[in-house]
């Protein structure tokens, strides 16, 4: 038994259990749903709106929802730092390309790698959106990204070729996502009913 | 030098490993509870699957070992306990993979 101690293994169960609810799922899903909304719509203020209720939103179900049903875990620190890490490493090297573009475009001439992303904007937004599932799923351990990853590269290389506006794959892929995410969350609450006893991780050895 | 200094780095040493670590109910605490920062009763709870006694009373001798820090509050009027391992704690389950490992790696196939 004592071979078997697995603590990679241990990690990510305790990972995936924190994760099952689904929520994840349904967060990613709206933000891309409504992504594609804003894209049809074209009203930017619109969007920060529903990205602001989409994270209200996570962390009032998580709280009402998960928390009561499986209890509280604090992840070890080096895991969030590297997320953190990871968007400040990203969002720094877009801030920089869009300088640059923008130097670029602003002295006379539209650099070759800008036209090439215009063309083949899918491609480059396919990619970008598997890329940061790649990012969430080894860093929460949830290995259900990388089957959205998948997913979102087969659909947005497909829509390369198929000439359908972009919309069209950003809510189709966000439906789904929260189709997906929804049933999770379904099997969570049946799988683990509310009781009073397990109510807030309450307890603990109050015997002794 | 006695017989039991002569057979040192020979033979393991059974007598080394730590019984408190070692029961495998508190192994498994010790272990979900070294790959989070922190956890609550309830988590630890559905992650090891031991009961409400159970897991009380295996906490209460990794408590006693001070492997085990447990805080109690009350969040929304409700009891709420709190469990991390210590640097004791974490030190000894550390010790205690180690001594595994060198145990099973000098038995004979």
């Amino acid at each position: 038994m004592v071979e078997k101690i697995d603590l990679k293994k241990i990690e990510r169960k305790v990972y995936t259990s924190y994760h099952e609810d689904g929520l994840i799922d349904i967060f990613a899903g709206f933000l891309i749903l409504s992504f594609g909304v804003w894209i049809i719509l074209d009203m930017a203020w619109m969007g920060w709106i529903l990205w602001f209720v989409a994270v209200s939103a996570y962390a009032a179900a998580k709280r009402v929802l998960t928390i009561p049903r499986i209890g509280v875990v604090k992840f070890a620190p080096h895991r969030v730092k590297a997320l953190v890490a990871i968007a400040v490493i990203v969002f720094s090297l877009f801030a920089l390309l869009g300088v640059v573009a923008f130097m670029q475009v602003e002295g006379g001439g539209t650099p070759i790698w800008l036209l090439f992303a215009i063309e083949n904007y899918m491609l480059v937004f396919g990619v970008s959106v598997a890329a940061s599932f790649c990012v969430v799923g080894y860093t929460f351990r949830i290995r259900r990204m990388y089957a959205y990853a998948l997913l979102t590269l087969i659909m947005f290389v497909t829509g390369h070729f198929l000439y359908f506006p972009l919309h069209y794959y950003v809510i189709l892929l966000g439906t789904l996502i929260l189709l997906f995410g929804l049933a999770m969350l379904i099997r969570f609450v049946r799988r683990y009913p509310l009781s009073a006893a397990d109510t807030m991780g309450g307890g603990g050895n109050d015997e002794q | 030098m006695t017989s039991n200094e002569a057979n040192e780095g020979e033979v393991p040493s059974f007598s080394e490993i730590d019984k408190t670590i070692h029961e495998p109910a508190r192994l498994m605490i010790m272990a979900n509870l070294f790959v989070v920062e922190s956890a609550d009763f309830l988590f630890l709870q559905r992650q090891t699957g031991l009961t409400w006694g159970n897991l009380s009373s295996h906490l209460s001798k990794l408590e006693n070992a001070g492997y085990v820090a447990i805080e109690k509050e009350f969040l929304d009027k409700k009891p709420h306990t709190t469990l991390h391992l210590t640097d004791k704690g974490r030190t000894a389950f550390q010790e205690y993979r180690e001594s595994m490992k060198q145990v099973f790696e000098d038995l004979p196939e």
